[in-house]
């Protein structure tokens, strides 16, 4: 069953273009000239239930955009979605409590008070009945390890702490579908592993359809199995995260040890060298050019060991966001269509 | 299963929640009722100045067996129902209002739109300001005070719609001001919204009789029934001062007006705040 | 030489630039602060007719020396001696300064805090008045029958200039010695609100202190507070004449001089207890 359905969706908002000199800001005020921003162009997008979908993409892509469409806090300029059934810009009661929004960047508990208050105006406000709401937020409490922290003042915690009672706010009235706009930004590496295997667990657990948006390849390498990139406001690929290294890592990491512990000077002809600390050399050598390549270097040098490997999840999704931005730079909606296509 | 929170649990639970706030910086919280109290202290004292040169305010009005005139007494009956409407309006609602751009800038109101409840409601019931509820006092015992002195005992009928006409009053003050907080989000700018607001209430703060000639009278047409602020003290005052005879058509046609006037105030600005939202969740990414 | 004068130029033509978005704006919300006199000029005409029954505009009726339309001029003026006399920001200003730990700029740098705080000032009132003449003559112009006696003699304006322009530096180093509080409390809000609200009633920008009775009144014209709002409106009114106003203009004097030395002091104090304890 769909939960998420987007059919080309469209986000455009206008800026209000400030003019320079004294002359043009008199104009200004009487005329004022925009700029049209377009966040989010024509996005079709099919999550099913109990799906963990990531949304990658360089910033002002249009991921935290389409986020915001989905929760109904903002309004599209064209194009429909359903989630749940529900039109989201409705706002419709029945919508708002079977689906929760976490932002990392803001916080919505009270600063000055304990998050334990926070969570009972939750309760008042989602109607939770409250053997469920003492059940929930107790199991939460538990999980996350924090419910010794409860009755201490938000602004006394630690930023991860704070996070931590951020997502339990979040899903005190057990919602059926989980937006995360990046859960994690800001923490430090024990606090964003605590996070990630939280979710993990608790999704697993509940099978709740999760969308989430990361900078952190670690998060979505450890949650997501489909990978959505966002690009220039366009769906650039959707697939699983492999698919994204077999699709656009076009080259592998190789690895050479050379017995004799002395680098023969004609390897650039093998491919691109990455580093040579005698007697070990990392090259990037074409995917398909593999065996060829070893097979020579067998044939002509010395070889103790060797060793190949898949480039770094990071470099290639930063390789295929520049990409995506050179061709979107140049030409627009229709070359992002061709590198889906490509 | 019932879709919408119960409003008035939620709203128990904000000022609950407001009250737990204020308790951790007790000090402060009592620097801040102590000096709101000495302001309205001060501003006694000014009209007990000008009670020493002049019986009263204005003439005095005849209506056959019964005469009228805004005398000492009477006149700081009407300056405390202009304390209770406003400690009122300062305790649920200005601090939420002010809040109110600071959401808009820093995008808080996102979560505000996520709730399942009247976002309006949300928004202006937030936070609770109890520091204000000190004004709301010297208020009642202002009150009490000039009807000790006056030897005047308001029937209960006569409580009934004075506390009927300050609600009204509080609702008019709340709808000019969330009207306010909504186009100060749409002109960009919101600095001056509390001195608009200042110099917009000053008009509800004495006897509307006092307003006649050639500028008085079109002043008062105004703010009567443009931007009605000058029912919101003044016809619940004149219940709690005066018997409830009617000496006047306006005894009668006022308070019929000051209900439509909450009406349309309350429906005018919730149009203004939900366009107001409307702007921003078009305008922003 | 050529490039300071361009940079000066640069300088003057920004400020120009963003003071005319914002002009239209500045000049409604001066002419704003105008409201609440209208409101007076009502309550005071409730009040004198109320004590005669004639027409109170002939001035026939005084209250404590005042005709009704010395009352509204009384309080037009002093919003003038207001524009002179008060300084938005500036000991809470200070206070946030030692607070954040910014007042070491003025003990490394070979700056004097209070010199640059007072030509700060200077050049945003120059401002100020240059935008907010328009709407306050247009106020004058408009209530102008409530000055009968018309313009006063060139000596009393002269006086009234002295006033108000003492007005300007006891209102600032009044202030500033106030703002050298945060020295030695941290939180100090709450007092800053206690003296607004002392300065609002006793420097008489809320009614003409000639209407405190006895000690009160007495006690009220012992302080300076009243040098920033009633002497200067007193002064032009013709209120305080003859030896009474060159008294009282060296009166005002001596209070400048008292609290120059006053805000040293505590300056110098302040930044000693401050260094002690390390910053």
């Amino acid at each position: 069953m769909a939960v998420v359905e987007i059919e080309s969706l469209t986000k455009s908002y206008r800026v209000y273009h400030k003019a320079e000199g004294l002359a043009a800001s008199l104009a200004g005020l009487f005329h004022r000239r925009y700029r049209d921003v377009h966040a989010v162009r024509g996005i079709n997008l099919t999550v099913e239930a109990g799906e963990l979908v990531a949304f990658l993409g360089p910033n002002g892509a249009g991921k935290t955009t389409t986020l915001k469409l989905l929760s109904g806090v903002i309004n599209p300029t064209s194009g429909t979605a359903r989630v749940l059934g529900h039109v989201p810009w409705r706002r419709e009661n029945a919508y708002r409590r079977r689906f929760a929004l976490v932002m990392g960047q803001k916080n919505q508990l009270w600063w000055d008070l304990p998050a334990a208050e926070s969570f009972r105006l939750h309760q008042q406000i989602y109607r939770i009945d409250r053997d469920q709401y003492e059940r929930t937020r107790d199991e939460l409490t538990s999980l996350l390890s924090v419910r010794q922290l409860l009755s201490q003042p938000v602004r006394e915690l630690s930023l991860g702490e704070r996070m931590k009672m951020e997502l339990i706010a979040a899903l005190l009235h057990s919602p059926e579908v989980l937006f995360l706009d990046e859960p994690t930004i800001g923490l430090d590496v024990v606090a964003q592993y605590n996070i990630q295997q939280f979710l993990k667990h608790y999704q697993q657990q509940r099978g709740i359809t999760t969308l989430l948006t990361s900078h952190y390849m670690k998060d979505v390498a450890a949650l997501c199995r489909r990978v959505v990139i966002i690009a220039q406001g366009q769906i650039i690929f959707d697939g699983s995260l492999d698919e994204i290294i077999g699709r656009f890592g076009g080259r592998k990491v190789v690895t050479l040890l050379f017995s004799n512990g002395h680098i023969p000077g004609d390897l650039r002809a093998y491919g691109e060298v990455l580093s040579a600390e005698p007697p070990r050399v990392k090259m990037l050598v074409a995917r398909n050019a593999v065996t060829a390549t070893l097979s020579r270097l067998l044939e002509h040098h010395p070889l103790e060991d060797v060793s190949v490997e898949d480039p770094p999840l990071e470099e290639v999704i930063a390789d295929v966001f520049s990409k995506a931005e050179d061709i979107g730079r140049r030409s627009g909606a229709e070359a992002a269509g061709r590198l889906v296509g490509g | 299963m019932r879709t919408h929170p119960s409003y008035l649990r939620v709203l128990l639970t904000f000022a609950r929640n407001s009250l737990v706030r204020d308790m951790t910086f007790r000090g402060n919280f009592l620097i801040e009722t102590l000096s709101s109290m000495s302001w309205v202290i001060m501003n006694l004292g000014f009209y007990v100045l000008v009670f020493q040169h002049t019986p009263r305010l204005g003439a005095v009005t005849d209506w056959g067996e019964y005469a009228f005139s805004w005398g000492k007494y009477e006149f700081f009956l009407f300056l405390s129902t202009t304390l209770v409407i406003n400690s009122l309006v300062q305790t649920l609602f200005m601090e939420n209002a002010s809040e109110f751009s600071e959401l808009i800038r820093t995008g808080k109101l996102d979560f505000a739109l996520l709730k399942p409840i009247d976002t309006q409601f949300l928004i202006s019931l937030q936070r609770v300001q109890w520091a204000s509820l000190g004004n709301l006092a010297v208020g009642v015992g202002l009150a009490a005070y000039s009807l000790v002195r006056l030897g005047w005992v308001p029937t209960a009928a006569q409580v009934g719609l004075y506390l009927l006409f300050v609600a009204c009053g509080v609702a008019i003050m709340y709808s000019l001001m969330i009207a306010l907080a909504a186009t100060s989000i749409w002109l960009g700018r919101n600095q001056s919204l509390y001195d608009f607001w200042f110099y917009i209430t000053n008009f509800s703060r004495y006897p509307m009789e006092i307003y006649h000639g050639p500028l008085g009278t079109p002043l008062r047409l105004f703010f009567t029934f443009i931007i009605p602020v000058m029912v919101v003290v003044n016809v619940p005052a004149r219940f709690l001062i005066r018997p409830l005879v009617p000496q006047t058509v306006s005894d009668l046609t006022l308070p019929a007006f000051a209900i439509l006037a909450t009406l349309v105030s309350l429906t005018a600005s919730r149009y203004l705040f939900q366009r107001s939202l409307l702007s921003y969740r078009s305008a922003s990414s | 030489m050529f490039a300071r004068t361009s940079t000066w130029w640069t300088i003057l033509r920004i400020s120009v630039e963003e003071r005319l978005v914002y002009r239209g704006d500045f000049a409604l919300s001066t002419l704003m602060r105008f409201l609440p006199i209208v409101t007076q000029i009502f309550l005071w005409w409730a009040v004198f007719s109320a004590a005669q029954s004639v027409e109170p505009g002939n001035g026939a009726t005084r209250i404590v020396g005042y005709a009704y339309h010395d009352f509204v001029a009384y309080y037009l003026l002093t919003m003038i001696s207001r524009a002179f006399s008060s300084m938005p920001g500036l000991a809470s200003g200070i206070c946030r300064d030692i607070r954040e730990g910014t007042v070491k700029k003025y003990l490394v740098q070979p700056i004097d805090m209070l010199s640059f705080l007072l030509l700060y000032r200077i050049a945003h009132k120059v401002i100020y008045y240059a935008v907010a003449a328009a709407p306050f003559a247009l106020v004058f112009y408009l209530c102008r029958d409530f000055f009968p006696a018309g313009w006063p003699e060139p000596q009393i304006l002269l006086a009234y200039a002295a006033a108000l322009l003492m007005a300007f530096l006891l209102g600032f180093f009044l202030e500033a010695t106030i703002g050298m509080i945060g020295f030695w409390f941290l939180e100090v809000s709450s007092l800053l609100f206690i003296y607004m609200l002392f300065s609002f009633f006793c420097s008489g920008h809320m009614f003409p202190i000639d209407m405190l009775p006895g000690v009160w009144g007495e006690l009220v014209r012992l302080i300076p507070l009243q040098y920033l709002a009633y002497f200067p409106a007193a002064v032009f009114l013709g209120k305080v004449q003859g030896p009474e106003l060159i008294a009282g203009l060296w009166i005002q004097f001596g209070w400048v001089v008292f609290f120059i030395a006053a805000s040293r002091v505590a300056f110098a104090l302040g930044v000693r207890r401050y260094s002690g304890f390390g910053g």
